[in-house]
């Protein structure tokens, strides 16, 4: 039998990292998107992205909760597609991150599109380099500390997230009870000692990884790679 | 290889508007001051500029078509085997050297150059593993120059690639472009503000300004065109003095040349140009010698050029002065300018007394001042000595 | 592209990685809902629970406004121990818990803690700099404290002077943090931590009945059922009194049904 702990452990690394992977499949095109747009409606579409900072977790929970529950449209809708009950139910729990966190991954990824700009895509397309290929070899490559960046802040800040989770999850154990989930409860039971060691875990955790990630984006530059290919160049037709 | 422009593109406050036909051999420069439309011209050209109304067909394929006709095209920059060097170079900074280039070749279809040949006739075999922000300016330009022929185009446009290099990057950066222009037999706009570059390397040469054409023709023609129409800068030395005063004003009125050569030294420092005159005489101009290295020169020919105002007129044939360089010519035009008059002389034109007229004319554009000009009370049609030190005769490569 | 990989790979990892260890067991265990401040003595009982029937449980520990929104909207619960009666009995009224299933499980106990000086009720009239109780319009204890502040005629000195926990938990963490120096919190809190207070009489306050229902949607409606017997079984209804809470002896019938 695992402990409850290692499970809302292992919960929160899977629903954080299933997060993150969504947020970058459908954030990247949006904050491409934004950055390129140049109506007046990019201002609102920004603003609504933005929302998240604004409003209070629970209170985003609290409509969330409404929306995903059987009673209401979106919730009878996953239903009927999967046969599932949407509301306390991991994918609710995901959905619910993806959105909380949404901000944080589009925003540095804008900001990066932004400042890349047009002048290496017009190189790009005038080497004859369609769409997607200028995508995929220019803007990736040199926004890459942009996309550590979101992802990153994305994960971190999924891990970290409580107020809507704790109304849309149900705290379930292995399906919706995440870490910071179990750590208030811990609180609220007055078992301060499991507490201590749960918030002590998590931090020691998150620094690793955000350390990590950080060291390895700062490894990743230029002048390693330079030796790595300079055996190959010989052999060049 | 002919390229048609008919189109209209709004900036506002500026307007393009060009109704244009090209005859793309060898290079043809592109001349305007700042806003003059030039590097939109060519963006449009590559397709980075699709809100233009209009047509432009490189040769029988249409490139773009948003005017009424149907049906309507557009060719994306990257389908229309047109090769852009920037200004800016644009390498990708997280590509090196080789990495910038083989992003090029890659995307070739059809590959006919040879990778290596051009990494040598661009002289970057040793740049290559370099990372880009390594690179001085003219560096980053050659390595830009390689990759945009690497992606072996039909047509190569080059926006203003030397405007930020320095005098000796410029001119060696421009004698490649001559040879990769003569080997590869690319066809080559170039936009440029600066006449000197233009002069040196252009076969034609389109001038636009305000978003107009306003004139098109050979290289010397137009450059003589534009004596009459534009403002110019009197001191030649002084604009070229400071490097940051030549940008805008960097026309002067000027006799362009384009003269076989006959020596590049002549043992007393000179070297020796033939200038043919209808009368099947030759002529002989004199000017600082070349280095010996200068070969292959464009068509064994020099370009070269002397300003209007390194040039003064004399009555008589100044048999000993010690300016080595005398023609005898004959006013055909004398236009005030203030207090300055520009003078236009024939050379080598018919003879009072008739003769056939075999070899070519050549005309030659004199500034006096109008105080000199009713001193020696010149008029229309009167012969003179145009006469100019060996120093007076310029060349911007050599 | 190089970095990329890595990068989506790790992330894929640990987002499959997790898919094996949440099978459900063969059987779904009893999902109890349980108001936060009943959550230690529940754990405690259900350990003895589990012994004499092998039922499994789930605890959701939560605050009752919380659980009672999530049950409303189809949380997917089988029993609901409230931490008031209200909450019960509106769930009652929407017609979601099974008939006659509402119960009083325990009756709350206030209590004035102080953790800088031992306690009296007379302390009381002094009104401190600050004072902390849960908020009375949303938390069962904070009515309580406000309706015994009134009965004593000075709830509009301590008015100024209070802070207010979304919940008695809070307010309890409050104190005992020593952020605030005193309030009323509830006596079954004192008892967990071995802390004393002074208890506050009854009939200064509404009785705070802390009541239970089973929800109608469960499909483990026996088993709820036999936790609520349990629950309120004369053994079990000693040993929550030892735990801080009042007696309320037979009149259970009446308490559970004179709340609004």
């Amino acid at each position: 039998m695992i402990s409850p702990d290692v499970l809302a452990l292992v919960t929160t690394l899977k629903m954080a990292a299933l997060t993150t992977i969504i947020l970058l499949l459908i954030g990247t095109p949006l904050a491409w998107f934004l950055a390129k747009m140049q109506s007046r409606f990019k201002v609102i579409i920004e603003a609504i992205v933005a929302l998240p900072l604004v409003l209070p977790p629970t209170v985003l929970g609290f409509y969330l909760l409404i929306a995903f529950s059987p009673q209401y449209l979106p919730g009878q809708l996953w239903q009927q597609a999967t046969g599932q009950q949407l509301a306390f139910s991991f994918s609710a729990i995901v959905i619910g991150s993806v959105l909380y966190s949404m901000p944080f991954v589009i925003q540095p990824l804008q900001k990066a599109f932004e400042q890349l700009g047009d002048p290496l895509l017009e190189a790009g397309s005038m080497l004859g380099a369609g769409t997607l290929d200028r995508f995929f070899n220019i803007v990736l490559p040199s926004t890459k500390a942009s996309f550590i960046t979101a992802a990153s802040l994305g994960f971190a800040h999924t891990v970290g997230e409580f107020g809507v989770i704790l109304m849309i999850g149900g705290n379930i154990p292995g399906e919706t009870r995440v870490l910071s989930i179990a750590l208030f409860d811990h609180v609220e039971a007055f078992d301060y000692a499991q507490a201590h060691l749960l918030a002590i875990s998590l931090l020691a955790g998150s620094m690793v990884l955000l350390s990590a990630i950080y060291l390895l984006n700062r490894a990743a530059p230029k002048t390693p790679k330079t030796a790595k290919k300079a055996k190959r160049v010989n052999n060049e037709p | 290889m002919n390229l048609n422009l008919s189109f209209q593109l709004d900036f506002p406050p500026f307007n393009l508007t060009i109704e244009q036909a090209l005859s793309l051999q060898g290079i043809t420069g592109i001349f305007g001051h700042s806003g003059s439309g030039k590097s939109t011209l060519l963006r449009a050209i590559a397709g980075l500029e699709k809100n233009l109304v209009g047509t432009i067909f490189l040769d029988d394929s249409c490139l773009i078509n948003n005017s009424d006709r149907k049906p309507k095209t557009f060719i994306k920059p990257e389908q229309r085997h047109i090769g852009l060097v920037f200004q800016d170079s644009r390498l990708f900074p997280h590509l090196n050297v080789l990495g910038n280039l083989k992003f090029a070749a890659k995307r070739c279809q059809n590959r006919r150059l040879d990778f290596n040949e051009i990494i040598k006739l661009t002289e970057l075999s040793s740049l290559l593993h370099k990372q880009v922000d390594e690179l001085s300016g003219g560096q980053k330009q050659r390595v830009a120059l390689a990759r945009a022929i690497l992606a072996e185009p039909k047509l190569l446009l080059l926006d203003e690639p030397l405007s930020a290099l320095d005098r000796q990057a410029k001119a060696s950066l421009l004698k490649l472009m001559l040879n990769i222009q003569k080997q590869l037999q690319l066809p080559i706009l170039y936009v440029s503000h600066s006449m000197d570059e233009l002069q040196q390397v252009c076969d034609k040469l389109l001038v636009l300004s305000q978003g107009k054409v306003i004139g098109y023709g050979g290289i010397h023609q137009m450059i003589h065109q534009l004596n009459y129409t534009q403002n110019h800068t009197q001191n030649y030395a002084q604009s070229h003095a400071s490097h940051n005063a030549q940008v805008e004003n960097d026309l002067h009125q000027q006799t362009s040349l384009s003269l076989p050569i006959k020596t590049l030294d002549n043992g007393h420092g000179l070297a020796v140009l033939s200038l043919s005159s209808a009368l099947d005489e030759q002529q002989e101009i004199y000017l600082p010698a070349l280095a010996k290295n200068t070969e292959p020169l464009h068509e064994q020919t020099l370009r070269c050029f002397i300003l209007a105002s390194d040039i003064s007129i004399s009555l008589i044939e100044p048999f000993n002065s010690s300016i080595v360089n005398h023609l005898f010519a004959k006013i055909t035009a004398l236009n005030s300018q203030g207090n300055k008059v520009l003078v236009t002389a024939l050379y080598g034109g018919k003879k009072k007394n008739g003769g056939e007229k075999k070899g070519q004319e050549q005309i030659f554009f004199v500034n006096i001042s109008t105080f000199s000009q009713q001193q020696l009370a010149l008029k229309i049609g009167q012969s003179v000595y145009l006469q100019f030190k060996a120093g007076a005769v310029r060349t911007y490569l050599y | 592209m190089k970095f990329f990989l890595p990068l989506s790979l790790v992330l894929l990892l640990l987002a499959l990685g997790g898919s094996g260890s949440v099978v459900s067991a063969s059987e779904q265990p009893l999902r109890i809902a349980v108001a936060s401040n009943f959550t230690p003595v529940l754990k405690k009982l259900l350990v003895e629970f589990h012994q004499q029937t092998k039922i499994n449980t789930q605890v959701i520990s939560g605050a009752t406004g919380t659980l009672f929104l999530q049950i409303k909207h189809g949380a997917p619960f089988d029993i609901f121990i409230a931490a008031d009666s209200a909450r019960p009995a509106q769930l009652e009224q929407q017609n979601l818990v099974l008939a006659n299933s509402r119960h009083t499980y325990a009756l709350g106990q206030l209590a004035l803690l102080s953790m800088t000086s031992s306690a009296r009720l007379s302390d009381l009239h002094k009104v401190p700099q600050r004072f902390a109780i849960a908020n009375p319009d949303t938390a069962p204890y904070g009515k309580a404290a406000k309706q015994a502040l009134k009965y004593l005629n000075i709830w509009s000195q301590y008015q100024p002077k209070l802070i207010q926990g979304i919940n008695v938990n809070q307010t309890f963490a409050q104190i005992r943090s020593q952020a605030v120096n005193s309030g009323l919190v509830a006596n079954s809190q004192l008892v967990l931590n071995n802390l004393t207070g002074v208890i506050i009489p009854p009939a200064y306050h509404q009785a705070i009945a802390q009541q239970l229902v089973i929800i109608k949607s469960s499909d483990n409606i026996n088993n709820a059922q036999r936790l609520s017997d349990y629950l309120r079984s004369a053994a079990v209804q000693q040993k929550i009194v030892d735990w801080g809470y009042a007696s309320f002896g037979n009149n259970e019938q009446e308490q559970s049904h004179d709340q609004p």
